[in-house]
């Protein structure tokens, strides 16, 4: 069977994914939220008193970033399905790049449950100095950071190409396009980590305002529907 | 497209076939899977011992390397499977089951590269000089660190992911008309158990319990496809009635 488009109308699946995106958000909020409480920017030892402290708070937040990867990849196989009649390649490949992400993003998220495995054990109490449990805790830590960016880099290849995608249909308003193409060029910035995260505050706010839109967009209006159609018809029709 | 030409293409399909593969995969995965946990893992690694577990991984070197081996056939036999079923369930509903095939993908990603703190202990213990400026005991216990950490990727970040695939495969099979719906049942409780591992301190009080319906959901899924397949008839007929209904979405 060759590829079918999909059975469910587009507008259903605009407001789908839509709508798990802002799961991911919300979700990834919640995560960053319960970590942010916890670490110390720089102190090994009070990160570590933290952690152990609050651990149930520590985990519900690695528990809040695994679901929300699952949440981003369900909007990934949705915005495949959105954009196939634009341009199959490209939404191949954007769904591609955004697996990749969700992969590096989700095995990262072991190094936010590694300094528990350090700082937890008896064993390894008796053979380590205290402190170097904690800052190799810490290191594992960093270590998330690193792999997170590398995923950014991932996921800015991601937003760049659904920009593209959203340009270039005719079911989408274009400025949407530019908006999510200018997210993925500050996500790229991660390309150079320590860069990226100097700058991060105000990439933060372009790239969230961006694809805020695009959620509340994707949600409310969902998509043209007559103009979906007619271009998946056209797409169909150009390779048959 | 002519009915004809239709016809045809679900006619070249064979889903028994396909469906018969998927379960030559998904036993080799299990097979694979209980060698590595049952004779490798479980004989070598002693869960609070550093020393001991050291010992053993040094002295049995070859067979903690073939554990390797065999938990990358396994990942890598699932992805088989993955591909495999994402064709068979297109049918039932394409977007799901398309959802569920990305999902099974990142599982196996994640699995496969937390073979690599199976391997790192190797590293640690074979004594290379940069690493000398460590005692012993400090060697042994990252060791142990490092299988822990394995552990902690498989549990919880594969094996919720995986979950989640069980739990959606599990949904496809109850929304087919060509698998028994008790394997869908099956699937989808194999998919919330495995879930349940995003807090370890509850699967472990669960254990071996929150396992039960993973091992018969899978295995009963397993000998089905090897056996009997797939319905046949019914998978082209749901397969017809799909390609029509996505025509009737596109011409509005």
């Amino acid at each position: 069977m060759t590829e079918p488009i999909t059975e469910t109308s587009p507008r259903l699946m605009a407001r789908m994914a839509g709508g798990w995106w802002l799961l991911y958000v919300s979700l990834a909020g919640l995560a960053d939220f319960a970590r942010r409480g916890l670490i110390v920017s720089g102190e090994a030892a009070a990160t570590a008193t933290n952690i152990l402290a609050h651990e149930p708070l520590f985990r519900l937040g690695f528990a809040a970033d695994i679901l929300a990867i699952a949440c981003y990849v369900v909007m990934t196989a949705l915005f495949y399905d959105l954009f196939k009649p634009v341009n199959r390649t490209v939404s191949l490949l954007a769904a591609l790049f955004s697996l990749v992400g969700c992969t590096i993003q989700g095995f990262a998220c072991l190094f936010q449950l590694a300094p528990l495995v350090v700082l937890g054990g008896t064993q390894h109490a008796s053979v380590f100095p205290a402190e170097q449990l904690q800052a190799l805790a810490y290191l594992f830590l960093k270590l998330y950071s690193q792999a997170y960016s590398i995923a950014l880099v991932f996921f800015a290849l991601f937003s760049l190409l659904i920009g593209y995608l959203i340009f270039k249909s005719t079911f989408l308003p274009r400025i949407l396009g530019v908006l999510m193409a200018v997210a993925g060029m500050a996500w790229l910035t991660f390309l150079v980590p320590s860069f990226g995260a100097k700058y991060l505050h105000p990439y933060l706010l372009i790239a969230g305002s961006g694809e805020g839109l695009l959620i509340l967009w994707l949600l409310v209006m969902g998509v043209n529907a007559e103009r979906w159609k007619e271009q998946a018809s056209a797409a169909r029709d150009w390779r048959s | 497209m002519s009915t004809a030409a239709m016809t045809q293409q679900i006619a070249a399909a064979s889903p028994r076939l396909k469906a018969r593969i998927a379960g030559v995969f998904y036993l080799l995965t299990i097979l694979t899977r209980m060698f590595v946990e049952i004779f490798v893992r479980n004989r070598l690694v002693v869960p609070d011992d550093a020393a001991a577990t050291a010992t053993n991984i040094l002295v049995h070197e070859p067979l903690w390397r073939w554990g390797f081996a065999a938990d990358i056939i396994a990942f890598a036999s699932y992805i088989a499977l993955t591909a495999l079923l994402y064709e068979l369930f297109k049918p039932v509903n394409w977007s799901l089951s398309l959802v569920a095939a990305f999902i099974s993908l990142v599982a196996c990603v994640v699995q496969a590269m937390s073979s690599l703190f199976h391997l790192a202990p190797l590293v640690l213990l074979r004594g290379a000089p940069y690493l000398s400026v460590f005692t012993v005991e400090q060697l042994q216990a990252l060791a142990l660190v490092f299988l822990r950490l394995r552990a902690t990727a498989y549990h919880n970040i594969g094996l919720v992911f995986f979950g989640l695939y069980l739990l959606l495969a599990g949904i496809l099979i109850l929304r087919s008309t060509f698998l028994p719906r008790i394997l869908g049942v099956l699937m989808v409780l194999a998919g919330l158990s495995y879930v349940l591992f995003l807090s370890p301190p509850l699967a472990r009080s669960l254990q071996p319990y929150i396992l039960v319906f993973p091992g018969v959901g899978q295995i009963s899924l397993t000998l089905w496809l090897l056996v009997m397949g797939v319905h046949v008839q019914r998978w082209k007929e749901q397969a017809s009635a799909a390609i029509s209904e996505s025509q009737r979405t596109i011409r509005g």
